[in-house]
């Protein structure tokens, strides 16, 4: 027998009890929020400082990648314009924070709501293509996006939006480059928190209904799931992540343009997704968080990045095609024990 | 008998290109029967459940269910309104446990949406715990209560096929559609499953049976229709459908349906 990591970490899990697994996620978060602890240790990345790095690229990657997971790993919808709800996330930010005259965390529902619309309106028109077709589709749509901010001065332009105002000093954090742990820590509670909500929904009716459709989307709705409205929600709920990380990433570079928002980013994106393992939670995180954090730990790996996620992606997909942590293969132990009496 | 019709097909033609897969169908599925829809391979059976439970237009004709036409309802519609189907080739949702499977079809009748059980509103909670119980119910009925945690596709071909009947059954369905849920089975295998389809007929389902197994056909079926090159030829009682010469030569005409 092979080892598995997954089913290794999952069986420790489903032998523990309640307080058990408090006292897991417990040390899991404690341990996620002390990483900046590893400034200046083997970990410490040469070229940008460690714990900037902790943020993006690894923080606002990997909640990407939970997001988009939902709709690619979860719902079987190839999304290749991901980006595009970053995009509307940032310049929510960008735009709002100068003209409204509102903060970070303010910006934040509202950013989320017009990701979510935009997600609910680009899941209108194409989800009622297939496969390839939806890729294509999607695709277009994140290049619109940009194309569109790039022609439009009234948002910048080329030049984009500068002057981004920092979310302000919150519980005693400030928040600014002398702080940069902050913005560490604020994205790794929404990334808690979209984990959260991804494994409630997972283990109820969405989840069954995404996995039901990835699976056969023909015998899912014969079966009488709403295989239209269900899609919907993974794209809506994939924009909402998106355009969570949009709003903070804005507010936190203090500058935003269209450059920013390429077609490469949803690339990435998709990357860690299927390096990791489509469809599991565990997998898409340690895909993200090894992906992005390696090219800025090895110096001459950051200007080779895409040649060399090309390169992992092809090994990977010969060697391992369900990724490090492939999506859930085994039964619940409850199921041995039923069988054994 | 004078129950009501649950089921009627009005004149169904299915065209696919120059092939009449259906060609103007009568038929009528009364409420609390067994009818057995048989006839050679290619004879358009699967296309008459293709067509009632919406995955094809038909090209022609009518579907009156409790006396509504199904015309131009999308197929969770027609799945919600109360008939569920079995598939001929298993179809599971092999990644699924056996309990999942039969999950994803109750909730075709459950009220919360993705907001419900991402806040754990009550009544999301309450449909879960429901849904789990008659799932379980279900699986506890077909007899494979055993099975109920593990994939789908790890259990031995048998229970999947009684798994794709439990699912439908998951829908809480009137009228069951099962696409030939014997096939590959051996005689006693066939027998057991014989009787477990008159068990479900008989706690209040409606069922229209695909069958190949003339003598399962003959053992629980209260009526036979027969179709052969998508023209009913034979809608009787058993008994009477066996002797008929018409059925007799659409048999003898097409040998290699001995499988
Ligand atoms: N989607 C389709 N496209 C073209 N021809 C089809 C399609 N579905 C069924 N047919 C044709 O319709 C006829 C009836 O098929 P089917 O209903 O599957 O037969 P049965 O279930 O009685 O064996 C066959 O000739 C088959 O090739
Ligand atoms: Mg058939």
């Amino acid at each position: 027998m092979t080892f598995n990591l997954r089913d290794y970490g999952a069986n420790i899990w489903a032998r523990a009890n309640k307080w058990q697994r408090y006292l897991m996620a417990l040390v899991f978060i404690v341990a996620a929020f002390s990483l900046p602890l590893l400034e200046n240790t083997f970990f410490n990345t040469p070229n940008t400082p460690f714990v900037s790095v902790l943020f993006y690229p690894i923080g606002l990657y990997t909640l990407m990648a939970l997001g988009l997971n939902v709709v690619v790993g979860k719902s079987g919808l190839l999304d290749l314009g991901y980006v595009a709800f970053y995009a509307v996330g940032a310049y929510t930010a960008g735009l709002l924070g100068a003209s409204l005259k509102l903060n970070t965390w303010e910006v934040m529902p509202i950013g989320i709501a017009l990701a979510m619309l935009s997600g609910l309106i680009l899941g209108a028109a194409v989800l009622r293509l297939k496969g390839d077709y939806l890729a294509i589709v999607t695709l277009g749509f994140g290049e619109i996006i940009r194309i569109t901010a790039l022609n439009s001065p009234a948002i910048g332009a080329s030049m984009g939006i500068t002057d981004i105002a920092n979310p302000p000093t919150t519980f005693g954090f400030k928040f600014d480059l002398d702080n940069p742990e902050s913005y560490y820590w604020t994205i790794l509670i929404i990334i808690i928190i979209t984990i959260m909500a991804i494994r409630i929904l997972s283990i109820r009716r969405p989840g069954r209904a995404w996995e039901a459709i990835r699976q056969d989307e023909d015998v899912a709705e014969l079966m009488g799931v709403n295989i239209y409205k269900y899609k919907l929600w993974a794209f809506v709920f994939g924009a909402a992540v998106g355009g969570a990380a949009g709003v903070l990433f804005a507010s936190e570079s203090m500058f935003i343009s269209p450059n920013i928002f390429k077609l490469e980013v949803s690339i990435f994106i998709l990357a860690f997704v299927v390096f990791g393992g489509m469809g599991n939670i565990w997998g898409v995180i340690l895909g993200a968080v090894l992906l992005s954090y390696i090219p800025e730990r090895i110096r001459f790996l950051s200007d080779a990045r895409m040649l060399i996620f090309g390169l992992v992606l092809i090994i990977m997909m010969n060697l391992r095609p369900d990724g490090l942590l492939p999506r859930k293969k085994r039964e619940k132990i409850k199921s041995d024990k039923k069988d054994s009496k | 008998m004078t129950n009501p019709v649950i089921l009627e097909l009005k004149d169904l033609t299915m065209q696919f290109g120059g092939v009449k897969a259906l060609n103007q169908v009568n038929l009528s599925v009364k409420k609390g029967e067994i009818l057995a829809l048989i006839g050679p391979n290619g004879a358009g059976k699967t296309t008459v459940f293709n067509v009632v439970t919406g995955v094809y237009k038909p090209t022609n004709g009518e579907i009156l269910f409790n006396g509504s036409s199904l015309k131009g309802k999308s197929r969770h519609r027609i799945t919600k309104s109360g008939i569920a189907r079995t598939f001929q080739n298993v179809r599971l949702f092999g990644d699924m446990t056996a309990l999942e499977n039969v999950l994803t079809a109750t909730d075709v009748h459950n009220k919360s949406g993705l907001m419900g059980a991402m806040f754990t509103s009550p009544r999301s909670r309450r449909e879960e715990s429901a849904s789990r119980k008659k799932a379980q119910e279900i699986l506890e009925f077909i007899g494979i209560a055993n099975r109920s945690d593990q994939l789908a596709r790890n259990l031995p071909y048998g229970d999947q096929r009684r798994l794709e009947i439990a699912r439908a059954m998951g829908t809480n369905p009137q009228l069951l559609l099962l696409d030939e849920p014997a096939a590959g089975f051996n005689p006693s295998e066939k027998k057991a499953l014989g009787e477990l389809i008159v068990k479900i007929r008989n706690s209040g389902y409606t069922v229209l049976l695909i069958e190949h197994d003339m003598s399962l056909v003959m053992d629980i079926s209260d009526r036979v229709a027969v179709l052969d090159f998508g023209e009913k030829i034979a809608d009787d009682l058993p008994k009477l459908v066996q002797d008929n010469p018409k059925v007799i030569e659409a048999y003898l005409g097409v040998p290699a349906d001995a499988s």
